[in-house]
């Protein structure tokens, strides 16, 4: 019988409760905070992990960024995922969400023979929720967003729960791909003995090039951006005051105060 | 409470400020004491809530004049019912004192006594600086903290708050400001200040207070290590700290506790095996530090009958690790009559568990116990047990108290006297020490207004 091959697309972020904002030049300063892997990926790959110990099979993580995001894939590694692959290469830099699925799936294409593709509903820092549809889309098979349970799965078909407002039931025929929500389980942690185990890891790194067999290089990175960012703008903290009305006239300064900010006429 | 007291408290803070609708006084006659064994609050009081020590010193002056009783509050968060008003009194509520001031050459912070621990976690990270300790829940007033001296879960490494208190404003009973210490890392001229560190505020109002930061640690990680039983688990923590590895934190828990409290909140405790656990808080300047510190910790652990240890790195997965632990007592709360804070030497940490074992035999009862193993300040729980009366919980618990001091332990570690000690302070304390203290009370306070009945008879 042929083993369930599940990826696992995962993102290096930085530690959002630790990091900065420039304010004023409009970016977030990734060097202030420790990179980690993007929370929902961590529902992914238990969700992944989970599947492996009902059916049996392997996992492969793959991650798009720059050389340091090798420490996230070794993290995935001490979880449980068997194969990790980076890709990394300048010419990748500066994706915008199309550029980022577009290269992740040709790096499916290149693993190839794959049966489930599990990805985070989104990242902490990006939020979009676009790569993992992108990619399916990309790859031509079916998929479903937002999976907070799953109710069946065999070698060809799962059964899921995806939380879109209302929950639906939805059968999705295998290869497919899922993203799945924060609800979906609780991640385990890794062993320390695994954690050391996966420090001295083999992590396949692939450049542009290394793609080029299944891809056109040029949709990758900032040349394959039609969207780009062009400024992050950080919401002020709003100063909240407060007033106490008293006396006689209390009632008709709070009318007055209402009528001015068109709250009542 | 006085009518004309009441309108001399509206001139001194003005009239919004002084609180005296019984339903809005409900809010400050509280704190998180077990309810059993809680003070009862009487309603006849006044809640005052002044802007500013000058303002703190009229309202003490005024009090001293007419011998009234004042009560101080900060985040209501003591529990030992040291902030409920218990006779006719003004409670002082310092939650309009909240300004506070990172200063990032020296490393410390300036923070008015109604700043809340949370707010200082947040402005010393938001300054780039860091504060070590974790000294309770995060609603702490800092004022509260340093008059009660906390501790909490991350004083291994680098102390209690004792430790980072290197100036204070405070207000005597009598209505003088002093203004003692400041951004000083030695100093040995002013030698008051850690006479009101620890004193509950029984020797005046803590206004404000300079809190030293430290840079922030580059690498942190959080182990947890499952045994099979408490005997095995509570011997393995002494030589993790003997090996020469200061942890930030090291606790231990046990399965049932830890379960409950991560269901109480929605969560799952990560470690499926075992029923012991210690949990390891490491914190360095640089990763492989933190590596090789592991490493160590791992092969000690394995080496005393572990199980394998698991490893938090990410700051969400080691906040919930510290979260689930620190619900503990909120999660047993409705069957606890009393939460205990033991301390004894490290080394006895083990003597006293089984302590623990041969009591709740002995008692037919289940006595719950954690906490912070690594400076010996353990929270056995005196559990709701049906039939039992008043009479039978304190007897267990004066046995408890007896199997601390017989190896050297005390009374409290961080959560002070308060009210509901000072029953069993006199098995701790010499009658010559109890005098003095009460000595030094009055030279400060001789009318005896400030927090009367906590700390000292």
């Amino acid at each position: 019988m042929n083993e369930m091959h599940i990826i696992v697309l995962i993102k290096e972020v930085p530690d959002m409760n630790k990091v900065k904002f420039d304010a004023e030049r409009g970016v977030i300063d990734r060097s202030s905070a420790p990179g980690e892997i993007n929370p929902f990926d961590l529902n992914a790959l238990e969700t992944a992990l989970q599947i492996k110990e009902k059916l049996g099979g392997k996992i492969t993580v793959i991650s798009m960024g720059p050389p340091q995001a090798e420490r996230s894939l070794r993290d995935a590694l001490a979880r449980g995922a068997d194969r990790a692959i980076l890709l990394t290469d300048k010419r990748m830099a500066g994706a915008d969400t199309l550029a980022t699925s577009y290269t992740l799936a040709s790096a499916v294409k290149k693993v190839g023979n794959f049966d489930l593709i599990i990805c985070g509903e989104k990242t902490v820092d990006g939020d979009t929720g676009q790569v993992g549809p992108e990619v399916a889309e990309l790859l031509k098979i079916p998929h479903v967003s937002y999976v907070s349970e799953i109710r069946e799965v065999s070698r060809d078909r799962l059964i899921v729960v995806s939380e879109l407002g209302d929950a639906y039931l939805i059968e999705l025929k295998l290869p497919g791909l899922i993203t799945v929500t924060k609800d979906i389980n609780e991640p385990r942690l890794p062993t320390f003995k695994d954690k050391m185990r996966a420090r001295k890891a083999v992590i396949d790194k692939w450049t542009a090039e290394d793609l080029s067999d299944v891809a056109d290089i040029n949709k990758f990175g900032f040349s394959g951006s039609p969207t780009m960012v062009v400024k992050v703008i950080i919401p002020q903290e709003r100063v909240k005051s407060c007033q106490i009305f008293k006396g006689e006239n209390a009632v008709k300064d709070l009318v007055d105060i209402f009528e001015k900010k068109g709250v009542l006429k | 409470m006085n009518e004309n007291i009441i309108n001399e408290l509206k001139k001194i803070v003005g009239e919004d400020w002084v609180v005296t609708k019984k339903e809005v006084l409900q809010g400050y006659l509280l704190d998180e004491t077990a309810e059993p064994v809680r003070p009862k609050p009487t309603e006849d009081v006044v809640v005052v809530k002044p802007k500013s020590a000058q303002e703190i010193a009229e309202i003490l002056k005024l009090a001293n004049r007419e011998k009234i009783p004042v009560f101080t509050r900060g985040g209501g968060t003591g529990l030992v019912g040291g902030c409920i008003p218990t006779q006719s009194s003004i409670v002082i509520s310092m939650e309009r004192m909240d300004k506070i001031e990172v200063d990032k050459e020296n490393l410390m912070a300036v923070a008015e006594a109604g700043v809340t621990l949370g707010t200082l976690i947040e402005k010393a990270e938001e300054a780039g600086l860091f504060f070590p300790a974790h000294p309770g829940d995060e609603g702490a007033h800092i004022g509260g903290l340093v008059a009660c001296n906390a501790g909490g879960a991350r004083a291994v490494k680098t102390g209690v708050m004792r430790n980072y208190v290197v100036g204070l404003e405070v207000v005597t009973p009598t209505g003088e400001i002093l203004n003692i210490g400041g951004k000083l890392i030695k100093n040995n001229t002013s030698k008051l200040l850690h006479l009101f560190i620890g004193t509950e505020g029984i020797l005046g109002i803590i206004t404000k207070a300079i809190i030293r930061l430290s840079p922030q640690y580059k690498a942190t990680a959080t182990m947890v290590v499952p045994f099979k039983d408490r005997h095995t688990a509570v011997k393995t923590a002494p030589k993790i700290l003997q090996s020469g590895i200061i942890p930030l934190g090291l606790e231990y828990v046990e399965k049932e506790l830890i379960e409950t409290s991560a269901k109480h909140l929605g969560m799952e405790w990560p470690c499926k095996e075992g029923n012991a656990f210690l949990i390891v808080i490491l914190a360095e300047f640089d990763e492989e530090t933190v590596y090789s510190e592991l490493e160590k910790i791992s092969e000690i652990c394995t080496k005393n009958g572990s199980l394998e240890p698991l490893l938090a790195e990410t700051s969400e997965e080691q906040n919930k690790i510290l979260k689930i632990r620190s619900e503990i007592y909120i999660a047993l709360k409705p069957n606890t009559i009393d939460i205990l804070d033991i301390v004894v030497p490290i080394s006895k940490v083990g003597e006293f568990m089984d302590e623990m074992d041969r009591l709740a035999k002995k008692y037919d009862t289940y006595i719950p116990a954690y906490g912070h193993i690594g400076d010996g300040n353990l929270h056995p729980h005196v559990m709701r047990k049906e039939g039992w009366t008043m009479e039978q919980y304190k007897e267990l618990k004066k046995e408890i108290y007896n199997a601390a001091k017989k190896l050297g332990g005390t009374l409290t570690g961080e959560h002070g006297i308060g009210a509901i000690r000072l029953e069993n302070l006199r098995a701790f304390l010499s009658d010559e020490e109890i005098e003095l203290m009460r000595k030094i009370k009055k030279i400060f306070d001789p009318n005896n207004i400030l927090n009367p009945g906590r700390v000292i008879l």
